[in-house]
């Protein structure tokens, strides 16, 4: 018998003939993410995002995190959860591919045009809109028990020009975990969500936690959608594993004012509320400032479920479902499916602007080792000029700044479709380069 | 999904009886009658269990994988895919899945250990992680599987039949050496095994049974292929074991 393994090492995999590659848009830890067309005759030219895990470097096979990100993102069927359409996997280097429908947009994206570019707020229909559908699809996620883990604005996905224009997708379910029965405490594979988002009970060393972290993440992706700036933005102490977060804490009480056992019974339990006394306890702020800093009435809707999703105590904190029927989405603006049409009539849209792509790079390891390179060249010159001119068109009636050329802002970090490092919050962009005069051609590769 | 099994891809993947068990044309080539297939499924069901004893992985974990390697054999023939890798292979997948990531050296090590007698057997760590590729895509990259030992514990709360628990526990836990967990959703399982231990027990719960509203005919199917295993192949002579895998492509 030929060993089929073997033999699939020295030919290309024969899915690859279902995409045309057009190039890389993100890079993490665990691989690659690709920006593919379909090839099939009933997908012809469909966006696809494909992500490449790398067979880990420990000798251990498929990463955990491409099995639960395929395990999940197989049985989950929603609107504003990204999908999955496809997995594959080349065994000449043992690596695998998550095909997922591209997303033009994300929120990191989204926030950071308004704040650099247009220096203006987002509307309150679309941030309604785009709030409404996180929950809609948290609510989904959480009432099967699984919780995220990760929810960061560069993992909340907004789809481009089609028919799904301005439906928000959750992406990157790589610490996703189903809860409802773990054989070990949920604290066991590392701390999770990326810092400026994570819930108070983690940072004071919780052992047992539960969809009420998505629900503090959410609230604080709220707040940056109405400020443009990131709510908490604490400096990470990086020593050891899970070590005491005292600057992000720090951050949270100045805004919040601090906990009490009174609001929140449970925290006396805490590792770190007790181990840190001195430092959490010594300091206290009298004058919560939360709606100051969102510039939001105390009394209006918004900051009325603002301020619920940041409750201290998880058990108090409102859950999804509750959200979805809190009267903020019941007053005007109401939020609707497409969340980047103009709030009102005679408002112009925001034409953000498409995910950057590298067109210098091949699915690697894809290829035969002796012939690829010689292959590469007029391949790629050809997909050049072919994405040079499917990129102009859309760009063109959109944006007034990106005239002709294909640019790349020179800073940017290479369109994350999620796949940055599990730890990775992306660093803000040097404040100097915040006009882009400079906008370059991809020449060098980027890394978030 | 996660919490609705009504909802998810085990469910909707369910199989007639006519679907497993059968011999696929490859095997029939090589001369192995269903019979051959039953005695080498339990056997390597077996085999992944004492595996899992001794990488000290909990049940759910063993079931998840005896769960994978008896769904490959409906598609796949045991001529392609050689269950002596194949069933480690679902044990180090299924602990990835269940979170409770067992390496594949230390299979390896107790792979070695336990079958060194077997002439051929050598797998080493590569061949392992290229099997777990080719079980994800066998496996269609379906991976959530439902067990009915939750909805038993609930189950036997509700009949107040909770002093049974440990009867009815082992007999889910053999339910396994069949191929129930591909036909039946899980709380038809526990409610099967609930019915045996029941009858062994001398407890009397056909009210109960009653007022769930449930075709107890299919119960008693359940019970009775259970119940066959029992008769039947719960102590299988190691001739008829050796018979069946003296029919499988011995490797190079």
């Amino acid at each position: 018998m030929v060993d089929p393994g073997n033999q699939r090492q020295r030919t290309r995999p024969a899915w690859l003939n279902q995409y045309e590659l057009v190039g890389k848009i993100g890079e993490g830890t665990y691989g690659l993410v690709y920006l593919a067309r379909s090839k099939l005759p009933h997908h012809r030219g469909v966006r696809i995002a494909i992500k490449k895990f790398k067979q880990s470097k420990e000798g251990d096979g498929v990463s955990p995190t491409a099995i639960r990100e395929i395990m999940l993102l197989r049985e989950c069927v929603h609107e504003n959860i990204v999908k999955l359409v496809d997995v594959h996997i080349n065994y000449g280097d043992m690596s695998l591919y998550l095909a997922f429908d591209y997303a033009e947009h994300d929120l990191y994206e989204i926030i950071r045009h308004h704040r650099e570019k247009l220096s203006s707020p987002i509307n309150q229909y679309t941030v309604k809109s785009l709030l409404w559908q996180i929950l809609n699809g948290l609510n989904y996620l959480h009432s099967n028990w699984i919780i995220h883990r990760d929810l960061k604005p560069s993992n909340i996905l907004v789809m481009g020009e089609g028919e799904e224009q301005g439906v928000v997708k959750i992406g990157d379910f790589g610490l996703a975990r189903v809860h409802q029965a773990p054989l070990k405490p949920l604290c066991d594979n590392g701390v999770v969500v990326t810092i400026w988002y994570r819930a108070p009970e983690l940072l004071l060393g919780a052992k047992h936690y539960t969809s009420a972290v998505d629900m503090w993440a959410v609230g604080c992706i709220f707040a940056e959608l109405l400020t443009l700036k990131p709510l908490f933005q604490g400096i990470e102490d990086k020593n050891g594993p899970n070590p005491f977060q005292a600057d992000q804490l720090e951050k949270i009480f100045k805004t919040l004012g601090h906990p009490t056992p009174d609001r929140w019974p449970t925290l006396l339990n805490l590792p770190f509320w007790q181990a840190n006394r001195n430092f959490i306890q010594g300091k206290k702020y009298e004058n919560p400032g939360l709606y100051s800093i969102v510039q939001q009435p105390a009394k209006s809707p918004a900051f009325d479920l603002l301020s619920k999703m940041l409750e201290y105590d998880p058990a108090k904190r409102i859950s999804a479902a509750q959200a979805l029927d809190h009267h903020y989405f019941r007053t005007e603006p109401l939020p609707g499916r497409n969340a980047l049409v103009p709030g009102s009539p005679g408002e112009k849209a925001v034409g953000y602007p498409n995910r950057p792509v590298d067109y210098s790079t091949d699915f690697d390891g894809s290829t035969a080792p002796p012939q690829s390179n010689s292959n590469l060249a007029p391949l790629q010159q050809q997909q050049m000029q072919r994405n040079e001119h499917m990129m102009q068109v859309p760009q063109m009636h959109q944006q007034l700044h990106m005239q002709g050329m294909q640019r790349i802002p020179q800073n940017s970090n290479m369109g994350n479709y999620g796949v940055g490092n599990q730890q990775g919050r992306r660093k803000e962009p040097d404040s100097g380069n915040q006009n882009y005069s400079g906008y370059q051609l991809p020449n060098k590769s980027r890394r978030m | 999904m996660a919490a609705n099994f009504w909802a998810s891809s085990h469910c909707k993947k369910l199989l007639d009886a006519d679907e497993v068990g059968h011999v696929l044309p490859a095997d029939q080539e090589r001369g192995l009658t269903p019979e051959d297939v039953k005695l080498i499924k339990i056997h390597l069901s077996t085999y992944i269990k004492l595996l899992a004893q001794n990488t000290k992985v909990r049940q759910r974990v063993v079931a998840t994988a005896i769960a994978y390697f008896r769904r490959v054999y409906t598609r796949k023939s045991f001529s392609e895919f050689d269950p002596r890798l194949v069933a480690p292979t679902c044990l180090y997948l299924a602990s990835k899945a269940e979170e409770s990531t067992v390496q594949a050296k230390l299979l390896v090590f107790y792979m070695k250990k336990i079958l060194s007698e077997e002439k051929g057997f050598r797998y080493e760590i590569k061949d392992v992680l290229e099997m777990e590729m080719r079980l994800l895509e066998a496996l269609d990259f379906y991976l959530v599987i439902y067990h009915p030992y939750r909805p038993l514990i609930q189950l036997l709360q509700d009949a107040g039949l909770t002093d049974i628990i440990q009867t009815v526990w082992s007999i889910v836990n053999d339910s396994y050496r069949t191929d129930l967990i591909l036909m039946y959703p899980p709380f038809m399982i526990a409610l099967g095994c609930i019915y045996i231990a029941c009858v062994i027990k001398d407890k009397e719960t056909r009210g109960w049974f009653e007022e769930l509203r449930v075709d107890m005919y299919v119960i008693k199917n359940i019970a009775m292929e259970i119940l066959d295993f029992y008769e039947n192949y719960r102590n299988i002579p190691e001739e008829r074991i050796n018979a069946a895998m003296a029919k499988l492509p011995q490797r190079s």
